[in-house]
């Protein structure tokens, strides 16, 4: 048989209790004294929430060479240098299958340029055109052996383009202003090796052309006028301003991508929007849930405002099993807690009608309610599985969002039906033992509709 | 239980518009569904402008960047924009020109799937649907022993998802990965509701009263009926407090839950359980072919009942 109802209902408060500090944490022992915080609710918001920017890359195949898991590892690492040089707070990179890399960016200001960033090769190159100067934005092909001009409907012009150094032999690589002109410039500084070829090749090269390319994009060709020593030189031309100067002195220090990548997948949410969501999907829940408890009080009377309060308690055991596992709360994941909402009274409700139909029956209340209880229980599991077959399967083969909504419809469920089952019984045989027979009989006597329907 | 005919027809008549729309639309050219980028492959971006602006400005602009249909909603100082793949570089030129032209634009959103993506999606989706269903039917099977209650509780599910389909195709909503989830909870809710009712069934029928099986399951539903149009209720509730006032982002995706789960509720009684009655009616009469022709069990003083429910 069942325990003493007072043991069950001092459990129930102590859960309550118990969840309650989990999820909104208002005690903190510091120094084992107590202290006490306002309660705020400790739950790692989706990128749909607070903004953010979730990226998918994909590594191509160059004729430098394959996108093997290795170049794509080494390409992961240069994107975290990059991205950790934006300042984003708790970014995350992982790889995907051979080829690709997730990237999650949130509460990013400025995506595009995060995207700008992250996507370019960044192949920095010292060309010796001779005596040929080169104008902007000039595109060399991928083989290397033709140029494209700048110009609309331009042909390839042949033109070797022989490298002497490139961005692996920079040592570092700041914006600034250019004193003379206040243009934004980038200063370099070649690594010891590199600054002695840099200064052997301005020696012998005097009054050519040293073109500068990124990623096969002509950034600037200057004359070289004098011997450079000591590994130190600029880039000028080719910037908007000093964001520009700065981005590409970034992916400088970062070094280039050793495969390049392209953004295959791109989800933005600009933080304006996620603040907005968060507000109006407070303000469905607490309608909504509204609705459903005064529908349950109306509907069921006082085993109704039990079945309200076990409700309530669901709502905080959901909050707090989230919290527990560290999950992300999405969107749809808060559409998922207020469907689940409505979804939790149809415990409560099976097992009423149950309960009712055992009275009808002609057996006593106690009676009643331990037998409604138990015949209750074989359907509320069969039913529930259903709905956490169909939530499984979106958690294995969803993403993101999809994920979350998957994630607090199964811990919706799950909680629904211990609180059910376990509460609201509580609860009910509780009212039962104060004396509060009149009440909860009264929830068959009221449904005299369904009653003479059945003759 | 009587009138299973009419709910079968009912059904019929339901799903038939969507249906209907499905197969207009795939002639005319324009996809049987609206597909979102999420299974096309393409751009979207929700802007807020600060400007009085009219959807065919936005047009005009949109149209300069990207060639073919773009859809272009607007919704009070938003506009959605949904286009074909643009390649590196016209994104920014579009935003570019927006604020050349409007001003101040604020981005909400900004949505790109890689056409390969979008393959791979879809193929999710489809899996995703097939994986569901199955399952369904295994734990029905297992927990009933019968293969009788997975179909007919199959079939119920099958008309939930065309209707909810159709709805989609009817208001031509865009269909993306969280339609898939849609469709995916309302197997869930559908089969759950089938379940209650078929359990309910279970459980008279180990009454071993003798019973015509159709007036047993007719009173099964009745008994269980409180509970379905309860459960249906606080759950259409709950979901449409977020329709209401959840904001643009999660609008289709409540509508989709509200649609389904109304179709989830009933259906279990107007398709489901009928199914459930004619299977054995049918599997009777090819066990005693005579007993059955001399008396038709089909309509009883009994099937009345069910219309007052």
């Amino acid at each position: 048989m069942r325990s003493h109802p007072w043991l069950r209902l001092s459990i129930i408060f102590l859960v309550a209790i118990a969840t309650f500090q989990i999820a909104f944490a208002p005690v903190r022992i510091v120094h084992w004294q107590p202290e006490f915080l306002a309660p705020r609710l400790h739950l790692n918001l989706g990128l749909d929430l607070q903004g953010g920017s979730h990226l998918v890359l994909e590594a191509q195949d160059s004729p430098a060479g394959p996108a093997t898991p290795e170049a794509v590892d080494a390409a992961l690492r240069v994107i975290q240098n990059r991205i950790d040089q934006l300042g984003v707070v708790e970014p995350t990179l992982e790889r995907q299958g051979s080829r690709r890399i997730i990237i999650e960016l949130p509460g990013i200001q400025d995506p595009q340029r995060a995207i700008d960033l992250i996507g370019k090769t960044a192949l920095l190159e010292f060309v010796d055109t001779g005596n040929t100067p080169v104008p902007e934005h000039a595109r060399w092909s991928t083989d290397g052996k033709t140029i494209r001009l700048p110009t609309p409907n331009a042909q390839p012009v042949p033109l070797e383009k022989k490298v002497i150094l490139t961005g692996a032999d920079l040592a570092d690589a700041q914006a600034g202003f250019d004193q003379n002109t206040g243009q934004p410039i980038v200063n370099f500084q070649f690594k010891g090796p590199g600054a002695k070829t840099f200064e052997q090749f301005t020696a012998s090269h005097i009054g050519q052309y040293l073109t500068i390319v990124l990623d096969n994009e002509v950034i600037s060709s200057p004359v070289i006028r004098t011997a450079i020593s000591g590994g130190r030189g600029q880039i000028s031309g080719g910037f908007h301003d000093l964001t520009d100067a700065r981005t590409l002195a970034v992916l400088l220090r970062g070094g280039a991508l050793p495969v390049p990548v392209e953004v295959v997948e791109n989800r933005t949410i600009g933080p304006l929007l996620g603040r907005d969501s968060i507000e109006r999907s407070l303000r469905a829940g607490w309608i909504g849930g509204a609705m459903v408890v005064l529908f349950m009080a109306l509907y069921y009377g006082f085993p109704g405002v039990l079945a309200d309060v076990a409700l309530a308690l669901y709502v905080l055991l959901v909050l707090g099993t989230l919290v527990a596992l560290r999950a992300t709360l999405t969107l749809p994941g808060i559409a998922g807690i207020i469907l689940s909402v409505g979804m939790a009274v149809d415990a409560n409700v099976i097992i009423f009608e149950k309960v009712k139909e055992e009275l009808r029956a002609g057996k006593t209340l106690w009676a009643a309610l331990q037998s409604g209880w138990n015949r209750a229980f074989v359907t509320i599991v069969d039913s529930n599985v259903t709905t956490l077959l169909a939530a499984l399967v979106l958690f294995v083969l969803g993403s993101g969002p999809i994920r979350g909504f998957a994630v607090t419809l199964s811990i919706g469920v799950l909680a629904s039906m211990y609180t059910a089952i376990t509460v609201t019984r509580a609860f009910v045989d509780a009212a039962v033992a104060l004396g509060l027979q009149r009440p909860v009989t009264r929830m068959a006597v009221g449904e005299g509709r369904a009653a003479t329907e059945r003759t | 239980m009587g009138r299973r005919r009419w709910g079968y027809a009912l059904s019929l008549l339901i799903i038939l518009p969507g249906i209907v729309t499905l197969i207009l639309n795939g002639a005319a050219g324009r996809g049987a569904l609206d597909w979102g980028i999420d299974f096309t492959g393409g751009n979207f971006f929700q802007w807020q402008l600060q400007q009085p602006f009219e959807v065919g400005d936005v047009r005009q602009i949109v149209d300069r960047f990207a060639t073919g249909q773009s859809v272009i909603q607007k919704s009070g100082q938003e506009v959605l924009v949904r286009t074909r793949p643009l390649p590196a570089g016209t994104k920014q030129a579009l935003l570019d020109a927006m604020k050349a032209r409007f001003g101040s634009v604020t981005v909400l959103r900004e949505d790109e799937v890689g056409p390969k993506i979008g393959r791979e999606l879809r193929t999710i989706a489809l899996v995703a649907v097939i994986v569901g269903l199955a399952l369904q039917v295994i734990y029905i099977g297992i927990r009933f022993k019968s293969i009788r209650y997975a179909v007919a509780a199959d079939v119920a599910l099958l008309h939930d998802l065309l209707v909810v389909t159709g709805v989609f195709a009817l208001t031509r909503k865009e269909v993306n990965s969280s339609f898939v989830a849609v469709l995916l909870t309302v197997v869930g809710y559908s089969i759950n509701d089938t379940i209650v009712i078929f359990d309910r069934i279970r459980e008279n029928l180990a009454q071993r009263t003798r019973e015509p099986f159709d007036r047993l399951v007719n009173r099964s539903i009745l008994e269980a009926l409180v509970r379905s149009i309860n459960t249906a209720l606080t759950t259409i509730l709950a979901i449409a407090a977020v329709y209401l006032f959840g904001g643009s982002t999660i609008h289709d995706f409540a509508f989709g839950l509200m649609v389904g789960i109304f179709t989830g509720g009933y259906s279990s009684i107007l398709n489901a359980s009928p199914i459930l009655v004619d299977w054995h009616l049918w599997s009777e009469r090819r066990r005693r072919p005579a007993a059955a022709t001399a008396s038709p069990v089909t309509v009883l003083p009994g099937g009345r009942r069910d219309k007052r429910g």
